[in-house]
């Protein structure tokens, strides 16, 4: 089995030492201790800031593929010309210790970008972005990714993917990018034993059974989005509940909507890409200042329709939710996908 | 990347937030689920809180007025130039007053407090809102002896009744609303009182619907139901309130709606209820006595000296409770003391080693109009007094005027000497919010150009003017702050973490409960209420304006509707066979204006509204009162 040839183990002190090789090659960002308790992703300034248990943090990684503010074109004026110069961001980067949904998140805006045309903005700077996952033993709070086919554990999408077995954490390859970070650091790894193998499958089904029950349903939800088959009056019903915060969209990892502004002046200019949220009043408000989708029923229904309607999942290949949760948490009304997805299958909010 | 722990800038719920800065410059904002207030939620404002220092018109140098033109000066030349004309002014026996702002930090309207009373002599010292919020705080103050209520957010989510007086909560206060919903969602009953079957409205058990200046009936109505009823508490009544045997007289026996008695048996049977205020487009007296008669009504209910329970005030920006703390206030000492508290008055005297001016000042309407130089801290009163255009006017033949703001606003364009000082994004400092936490701010960039932190400027002319103000830290001035009004004491030792120290008013032992009443307001002739939507205009506000997310709304809606606009009910839009954007002539004693009417279905019968944005258009027909009674006809 595929899985067994290449995987390899490691001790979490010799981890640290990996781990201070890929900050000689790259900045290496991870979940760390923020602010009064929270976890925060943040670059390390040395290992020993490395958690291996941790909840997964509010602000999600894609932040650093795709920045809140992207400068993506600088403008410069000479004479009567204008020079349009593309802005490229190449740093080396290392996601350690990336939760399986988040890895997920990330190959869903990888293809996202890379479709037709290409968004060579984004793709550059993914490349070199390398994700190190770690898997998750115990489900958050607040996670389904069980129901969205991105976690706990990963089958693919990984660089690296790695299991915490106690002392040691049980290491998987799944990309080009992957072997590229063991590269030069061999001597620090381990093959993993067939007991390292039997340990990080039984984590793996325990982790899967910890979600109980309790699942999201999308392909109930899916049928009726899909099919014109929620009730206007639900629509309404549901967007009293939400307060147009935009926080849904914006922590999303899923979620890439932007609009575009120019930043500077005297004729230098910083075409700058920024987040946007379609449950904006202003989202798709046009230059006549007609705005087709003025009511916050259209937009709550915009949003679903495109994370989970069955045409977005033949174009995506997936569902746009990768079950972490995150929505739930940030939601300033009550309208986070389980809740909604809840409702649109029971055909009645909250009832 | 940086990522600082600060407060949200906007309204006073007072949420945290973690500022994000890429070699200097801000490119972002993540939520905190750890921040007491707001555990991982932001609202839509919170969300873009980096946007306006980072893309607004900065202030980058000093500017000086030379021959009608503004040009970029040295900090040192705009400090003598400001020092030597308001030097003169003062010298010719000439008024000056200073505005503070409710979005410029404790520090900074402390200072600026104390360079117009113990510095410049002046007692001519307001903030702009100040005289849009102080109605509901004179109203509590009457009844309670405390000019904010006690509840929490917390308190609001847990609570079993809610009796909502509205603005409109959900786009003024998310994180309120949020809890409203939270607290509804739980099983709790939702009674608002409004204009407008809102967004809360429609969540609420109960709407009951009041024209602006019309609340006071219906209050009265929830009182008379809890003294008709019997329901009141009788051991808070006896331990407690004054005056409720006048107050059960007053009222007289108003037929009772299936709906109102429903209300008032919720409030009176809750375990907890809490009660949000908000000003409406009511007369500065009728909010007065709307505010008195709801602390009433949670005094006769015992829900004012129950835990849990207790009464919100609704403040428009970050620090407005702040700004009124530290004595930006018209006729109010820092405390929110009245101007004649003897030991308040020595206390300060004694900090300061100065006496403090002498008489009562008046509020920013009246002293911009009288006095010859006034210093602005961050604030553009043209847009934020309710007379917009007659503020602009006096402004504009003021002989000396200064302003000290991060971003380029009207006022900016109008002043002698323009001071730039950082944003919030720039500074240390601290921010009071609704619920009293006295929480901080932190720099997460450096300030643009020769910019300088707010408090440093305002330090820097107090001394100029003969006062020692050697501070050398935003936690200087702060320390200082918790000597002038000791219950800021405890802020300036808070540790680091989320969440900062808690203030809180005191109460009289007694409360004078009362009922409200209102005056009729429409008769036969004029039968439709025109009033203000709102008194909190985010659309001018810099932090609003300079984020290109954020302004899009205001942008368009001020674009698409140069003559401005007023908003009218579908079933008026009906009897006068109207469709929106149709012309309506709306006529009061006063005078007439044509508008552009905009059909807004949730809106009651026989209400009128003119967005705030759009105040000065109608202005012919207000003439300077908050409300009127108008006839509308199509034109």
């Amino acid at each position: 089995m595929a899985m067994a040839q290449q995987a390899s183990a490691i001790t979490k002190a010799g981890a640290l030492e990996w781990l201070g090789r890929l900050m000689e090659q790259a900045e290496v960002i991870a979940p760390v201790a923020g602010f009064g308790g929270d976890t925060v992703f943040s670059p390390l300034r040395s290992p020993a800031q490395i958690r291996w248990d941790f909840e997964n943090p509010l602000h999600p990684p894609k932040q650093t593929l795709l920045p809140q503010t992207d400068p993506i074109v600088s403008i410069q004026r000479d004479g009567d010309c204008y020079e349009v110069l593309p802005i490229y961001d190449e740093s080396p980067r290392v996601l350690f210790n990336i939760r399986s949904c988040d890895v997920k998140g990330i190959a869903f805006l990888e293809r996202m970008h890379a479709a037709d045309p290409p968004d060579a903005s984004y793709l550059r700077r993914a490349e070199r972005t390398a994700a190190i996952s770690l898997s998750c033993v115990a489900p958050c709070a607040s996670c389904f990714c069980i129901c969205t086919d991105s976690g706990p554990f990963l089958r693919e999408s990984y660089d690296i993917q790695l299991t915490d077995l106690g002392e040691d954490l049980f290491v998987e390859v799944g990309s080009k990018k992957g072997e590229a970070l063991l590269a030069g650091s061999q001597d620090l790894f381990r093959a993993a034993t067939e007991p390292e193998l039997e340990r990080r499958r039984e984590l793996e089904e325990s982790a899967r059974r910890r979600f109980g029950e309790e699942t999201c349903h999308f392909a109930s939800a899916m049928r009726r989005i899909s099919t014109g088959r929620v009730a206007e009056a639900l629509w309404a019903k549901m967007s009293d509940w939400c307060l147009e915060c935009g926080g849904c969209n914006l922590i999303c990892p899923t979620c890439y909507c932007f609009s575009v502004k120019d930043r500077g002046s005297d004729g230098r200019l910083v075409r700058c890409r920024m987040w946007d949220s379609c449950q904006y009043p202003a989202f798709t408000l046009e230059a006549s200042g007609h705005n087709p989708r003025e009511q916050r029923k259209d937009r709550m229904k915009r949003r679903f329709f495109h994370k989970v309607s069955a045409q977005y999942y033949m174009r995506d290949g997936a569902i746009g939710c990768v079950g972490c949760g995150r929505c739930v948490k940030v939601c300033m009304g009550t309208t986070d996908m389980p809740a909604v997805v809840a409702a649109i299958r029971k055909g009645s909010w909250r009832g | 990347m940086l990522s600082v722990a600060t407060t949200c800038p906007y309204c006073a719920c007072g949420c945290g937030l973690y500022l994000l800065a890429n070699r200097g410059e801000l490119v972002g904002v993540a939520p905190s689920e750890n921040h007491p207030v707001s555990q991982g939620r932001l609202c839509a404002r919170g969300w873009s809180a980096h946007e306006a220092p980072s893309w607004g018109g900065r202030l980058r140098t000093p500017l000086i007025r030379k021959n009608g033109r503004s040009e970029s000066a040295s900090w040192s030349a705009a400090m003598d130039m400001l020092a030597s004309e308001i030097g003169r002014l003062m010298h010719e026996g000439k008024a000056i007053g200073v505005l503070g702002s409710p979005r410029a930090t404790n520090e900074e309207n402390y200072l600026a407090g104390k360079l117009a009373r113990a510095a410049l002599g002046t007692s001519h010292l307001d903030f702009c809102l100040h005289s849009s919020f102080r109605p509901l705080m004179a109203g509590l103050e009457d009844v309670t002896g405390a000019y904010c209520g006690a509840a929490s957010l917390a308190d609001v989510e847990a609570a079993d009744a809610i009796l909502l007086m509205e603005g409109d909560l959900a786009r003024a206060h998310p994180r309120a609303a949020y809890s409203v919903m939270r607290a509804v969602d739980r099983g709790a009953r939702l009674i608002t009182i409004g204009c407008a079957s809102t967004q809360m409205a429609r969540l609420s058990a109960v709407y009951l619907p009041a024209a602006p200046g019309c609340s006071g009936d219906v209050i009265d109505g929830l009182l008379g139901g809890v003294v008709a009823g019997g329901l009141e508490d009788r051991g808070s009544v006896s331990a407690w309130c004054d005056g409720y045997e006048a107050l059960a007289s007053a009222l007289s026996p108003a037929e009772q709606t299936e709906q109102l008695r429903q209300a008032v048996e919720w409030i009176a049977r809750a375990n907890r209820a809490t009660f949000l205020l908000a000003p409406s487009g009511a007369s500065g007296e009728q909010l007065r006595r709307d505010a008195a008669a709801v602390a009433s009504l949670a005094g006769i209910t015992g829900h004012l000296d129950r835990q849990g329970s207790g009464i919100m005030l609704l403040l428009g920006r970050s620090n407005l409770r702040g700004a009124c703390e530290m004595g930006v206030a018209a006729g109010r000492l820092p405390g929110y003391l009245p101007l004649a508290d003897r030991s308040a008055r020595d206390r300060l005297c004694s900090l300061w080693g100065k006496e403090l001016a002498a008489g009562t000042g008046g509020d920013a309407e009246s002293f911009i109009e009288s006095v010859s130089g006034l210093i602005v801290v961050a604030d553009d009163p043209a847009s934020a007094l309710p007379a917009g255009r007659r503020a602009q006017a006096a402004m504009e033949k003021m002989e000396f005027l200064v302003v000290l703001d991060a971003f380029v606003t009207a006022a900016v364009e109008m002043a002698h000497v323009v001071l730039p000082i950082a944003s919030y994004a720039e500074t240390d400092g601290t921010l009071t919010s609704l619920e009293g936490r006295v929480q901080r701010c932190r720099a997460a960039a450096d300030p643009p150009g020769e910019a300088r932190a707010g408090w440093q400027a305002l330090a820097e002319l107090c001394s100029r003017f003969g006062l020692s103000a050697p501070y050398r830290s935003s936690s200087e001035v702060l320390a200082e702050i918790g000597a002038a009004v000791p219950v800021y004491a405890p802020a300036g030792q808070a540790g680091e973490g989320w969440g900062g120290a808690f203030v809180g008013a005191v109460r009289k032992p007694k409360a004078n409960v009362c009922a409200s009443g209102s005056q009729p307001i429409t008769y036969a002739e004029y039968p439709h209420v025109l009033a203000h939507e709102g008194v909190i205009d985010w659309g001018k506000d810099p932090l609003v304006a300079f984020s290109p997310t954020l302004n899009r709304e205001h942008r368009s809606r001020a674009r698409l509707n140069p003559q401005g606009l007023v908003e009218i009910s579908k079933h008026d839009a009906d009897q006068l066979g109207l469709r929106s954007g149709w012309h309506v002539r709306v006529e009061s004693t006063f005078g007439d204006v044509v508008l552009p009417a905009v059909i807004r279905p949730e809106l009651s019968a026989g209400v009128l509204l003119v967005p705030y944005a759009f105040r000065d258009h109608a202005a012919a027909v207000f003439a300077g009162r908050d409300m009127a009674a108008v006839k509308v006809e199509r034109v």
